[in-house]
């Protein structure tokens, strides 16, 4: 199998990372559960994750890198804690349902939705100025559109929302371990993000960065402190984090991280857009298939939407499965970066790579989507 | 042996106390609160040797550590506070 949906789920990890995991499960318990070995051992595995997230996210105390299931259950956390009924909040036109769905579940919300075409950061820059100059109490915004692999003018609208004083939450899902996410220049008040994409740690793994303004729980429970009291500690990470750590997802996340810092993210990033770039190039000149790519490099990642014309989507996938091609072909969970995109009614397939494809992947792919 | 204990509010406040002051020499182990000086149940502090207290109390405060509470431990299973 040839596999192109990185951007899901990254299949191919480190090495290490498994190693690393299954030794969690042989030889470490539970951080904050007891003194013995077994405990202090996976405590600190959970610092050191920690610490390794911090150093490469900039954030500047590792109690603020708080451990999550996944992205969404971070956004869940970032949104609960900010959004208020009533509240009028702003986000980008190309935000996943792990951002539209918990603020739809929160009651009159009034949701500004800033849309401006793919690749075109000026434009969404200034309508997110528009929008948030009408006033805003939150505002949140996808580093990079998990659908098309544009990149968000995050840093712009970070500075947007500091100058204005509205608490940004930023989903880095598609951006850690692919493009710069500093947390400290920012000054977002959360950045959500999966373990299990461009980190290379295990399903079931994610990180919340956590400012310094308020957090609510939305989970209850032991954290192996402070015990007595019957509400959550108002510390963190123990504030966020009720429940038995995932210690062996923890373990292998904390590898993930070292190859990313190891390796480097302008070579990652690099490697992936040269990838993106030749099967944008491979694309373009067959007249059946739509492409929506970028030829400035840096407004794309290693992610990449196209249309075969008279084929549904999920046709092409599936034909591209048969043939041993993992793409994922639909929605991607983000009816509003499609309708922004005008993509909503037939959906795109989408190749997203790692570091772990190579260009010969790409050629193959491009052989096969000519014979079908 | 004679030590001290450093309470802290979570585990990983302890550990980042006894890496502080590892990093400059001090001795330090972690181990559960005492339930005895644990007013609010479970937690971890760091034990360091008789002594060490007070550099470690004014190190931690430059690194932005605090010290919240303290206590002698006396050797026959008793701890006394220290007053910070």
């Amino acid at each position: 199998m040839i596999y192109l949906d990185s951007a899901a789920t990254t299949l191919q990890k480190p090495p290490t990372v498994a190693l690393a995991s299954a030794r969690a499960i042989n030889n470490l318990s539970s951080p904050g559960r007891g003194g013995y070995k077994a405990a202090m051992s996976a405590a600190e595995t959970a610092l050191a994750c920690r610490e390794e997230a911090a150093a490469l996210f900039h954030v500047p105390d590792p109690e603020r890198v708080v451990f999550t299931f996944n992205a969404t259950h971070g956004l869940n956390i970032a949104i609960k804690s900010l959004v208020k009924p009533g509240d009028r909040v702003v986000i980008s036109g190309y935000e996943h349902n792990a951002v539209t769905r918990p603020l739809h579940a929160i009651p009159d919300i009034e949701l500004c939705v800033v849309r401006a075409p793919l690749f075109d950061q000026e434009a969404m820059l200034a309508a997110f100025r528009q929008e948030l100059d009408r006033g805003a109490d939150v505002a949140v915004c996808n580093q990079v559109s998990n659908v098309f692999g544009a990149v968000l003018p995050v840093e712009g609208i970070a500075a947007l929302c500091r100058d204005r004083g509205i608490p940004l939450i930023v989903d880095a899902s598609q951006a850690a371990g692919v493009v710069p996410v500093d947390f400290e220049e920012l000054g977002a008040a959360f950045i959500a993000m999966p373990g299990h994409k461009g980190l290379y740690g295990p399903q079931g793994t994610g990180l919340l960065l956590c400012g310094s303004g308020p957090s609510r729980p939305i989970l209850e429970g032991g954290t192996g402190s402070s015990s007595i009291n019957q509400t959550m500690p108002e510390f963190l990470p123990d504030r966020l984090e009720a429940g038995t750590h995932n210690i062996a997802g923890i373990a292998g996340l904390l590898e993930g991280l070292r190859y990313v810092r190891r390796r480097g993210l302008n070579d990652i990033r690099a490697y992936e857009n040269g990838l993106i770039q030749k099967l944008r190039e491979g694309l373009e000149p067959i007249p059946s298939i739509q492409v929506y790519g970028s030829d400035r490099p840096e407004n794309q990642t290693g992610v990449l939407s196209f249309r075969v014309s008279e084929m549904d989507c999920e046709t092409v996938a599936e034909k591209l499965g048969d043939l041993g091609f993992a793409l994922r072909a639909g929605l991607h969970c983000a009816p509003f970066a499609h309708e922004t995109a005008g993509t909503l009614d037939t959906g795109t397939v989408r190749a997203s790579v790692s570091v772990f494809n190579t260009e010969q992947e790409i050629q193959q792919l491009l052989s096969a989507l000519q014979k079908i | 042996m004679f030590y001290d204990l450093i309470l802290c509010r979570s585990l990983t406040y302890a550990q980042r106390t006894a890496n502080a002051l590892g990093r400059v020499g001090i001795w330090t182990r972690i181990v559960r609160t005492p339930r005895s000086i644990s007013p609010s149940g479970c937690g971890y502090s760091v034990r360091v040797p008789r002594g060490s207290l007070p550099a470690a109390i004014k190190m931690l405060e430059q690194v932005g550590l605090p010290v919240k509470a303290a206590y002698f431990a006396n050797g026959l299973g008793g701890y006394e506070e220290v007053e910070l």
